[in-house]
């Protein structure tokens, strides 16, 4: 079991978050039981994000220009890598995760019950918070399938942000992890290292201010974006899943 | 003038722009290599035209105009995809320089907080 002075990071990927970033932070700091570190990643944000996390307490690395999700979530894992962390939770700035589940997420991996886990809107039976779109809906459940039938893991919500990483984990994707839509490919790569995955239940809001960046017809270039992309990513070889970049 | 003529000069004129834009700096050697053979190749072709016409034949065109054309459209896509891959190469770089800078920046505020809290 991972000692239970794991060090633990929280890693807010955030975008022109300003109206956000200070209540998720606010919530994060709430939770004095846990001990834990926040990192939050200003990923070149053209308001006053990064100010307002530092002026909430929070460390900030921030980008110099736009990288994207995928590339936001990727500095904080490399950061994390560098610092020895051994469990790293991703959490979006965007205000849509109740930051009250971060210790049923963080628990399996703790245990060693799982590599990765991922808190799920669409869990069986469940508690319904808010769960996107229909069309949304529809395109999270092909690619639950599509990753069901690629890699034999059947993962409720495979484009949830809201997830942990153990050590292993942060090495892997510090070195290698996907860039524009990264969740569901992440999935992929991390079966392909035999990762175990676990997922959880939990209930998600609405973003609580801001625009999403994933609308209209990006919707549609995100459906087959993705899809090209992990079938592309189940051609490749582990080695060169990893070595690929470098 | 005729059109041997001009495909000679055309030709030349790009190898010696290519030799200059090296020789100024504007091109590196590394990058400059496939154009100095392709204009190279263009030169002995439009003086040597008779082996073009031999290879044309060989390849099975009626006419070495449509070879030529076949042969520039190939060299063209070709030469697409590599920028392509060139493109993505500089990208990934400058993706990782990018979260470099902000990490390193990062441990260099909280290294100034460090020192001007022991000041």
């Amino acid at each position: 079991m991972t000692s239970p002075a794991s060090r633990i990071l929280i890693i807010i990927p955030a975008y022109n978050e300003q109206s956000n970033i200070h209540n998720t932070l606010r919530e994060i700091w709430a939770l004095a039981s846990l001990n834990l570190d926040v990192i939050v990643i200003d990923d070149g944000s053209t308001d006053a994000t990064a100010q307002e996390a530092r002026s909430s307490g929070a460390r900030v690395i921030s980008l110099p220009f736009n990288l994207g999700i995928g590339g936001a979530v990727q500095t904080g894992l490399q950061f994390a890598c560098e610092r020895g962390y051994d469990i790293a939770v991703q959490v979006d700035g965007d205000g849509q995760h109740y930051v009250s589940y971060l210790k049923a997420i963080i628990t399996p991996v703790l245990n060693e019950q799982a590599d990765m886990s991922i808190g799920s809107r669409f869990m069986p039976r469940q508690e319904k918070g808010y769960r996107s779109s229909f069309a949304r809906r529809l395109g999270i459940g092909f690619f639950a399938r599509l990753i069901g039938v690629l890699t034999g893991c059947h993962v409720y919500d495979p484009t949830s942000g809201f997830r942990a990483y153990n050590k292993k984990m942060i090495k892997l994707f510090a070195r290698r992890y996907p860039h524009d839509f990264p969740e569901p490919e992440a999935i992929v790569l991390a079966r392909k290292f035999g990762a175990t995955i676990k997922e959880l239940p939990v209930v998600m809001r609405r973003r609580q201010g801001g625009a999403s960046s994933i609308r209209y017809f990006k919707s549609m270039y995100y459906m087959m974006k993705v899809t090209f992309a992990i079938l592309l990513d189940m051609l490749k070889s582990r080695r060169l899943a990893v070595d690929y970049g470098d | 003038m005729g059109i041997k003529w001009l495909a000679f000069i055309l030709s030349l004129s790009i190898f010696l722009f290519v030799i200059e834009l090296v020789r100024r700096e504007r091109l590196t050697f590394k990058y400059a290599a496939g154009w100095l053979m392709a204009a190279f190749l263009a030169v002995f072709f439009s003086v040597f035209h008779k082996c073009l016409f031999a290879i044309a034949k060989f390849c099975g065109f009626e006419l070495p105009s449509n070879f030529i054309f076949f042969a520039l459209l190939c060299a063209f896509v070709f030469l697409g995809l590599l920028l392509t891959v060139f493109l993505c190469q500089q990208n990934d770089r400058n993706d990782r320089m990018a979260k470099k800078i902000g990490i390193l920046e990062f441990e260099l505020r909280e290294l100034r907080k460090k020192i001007s809290r022991k000041d």
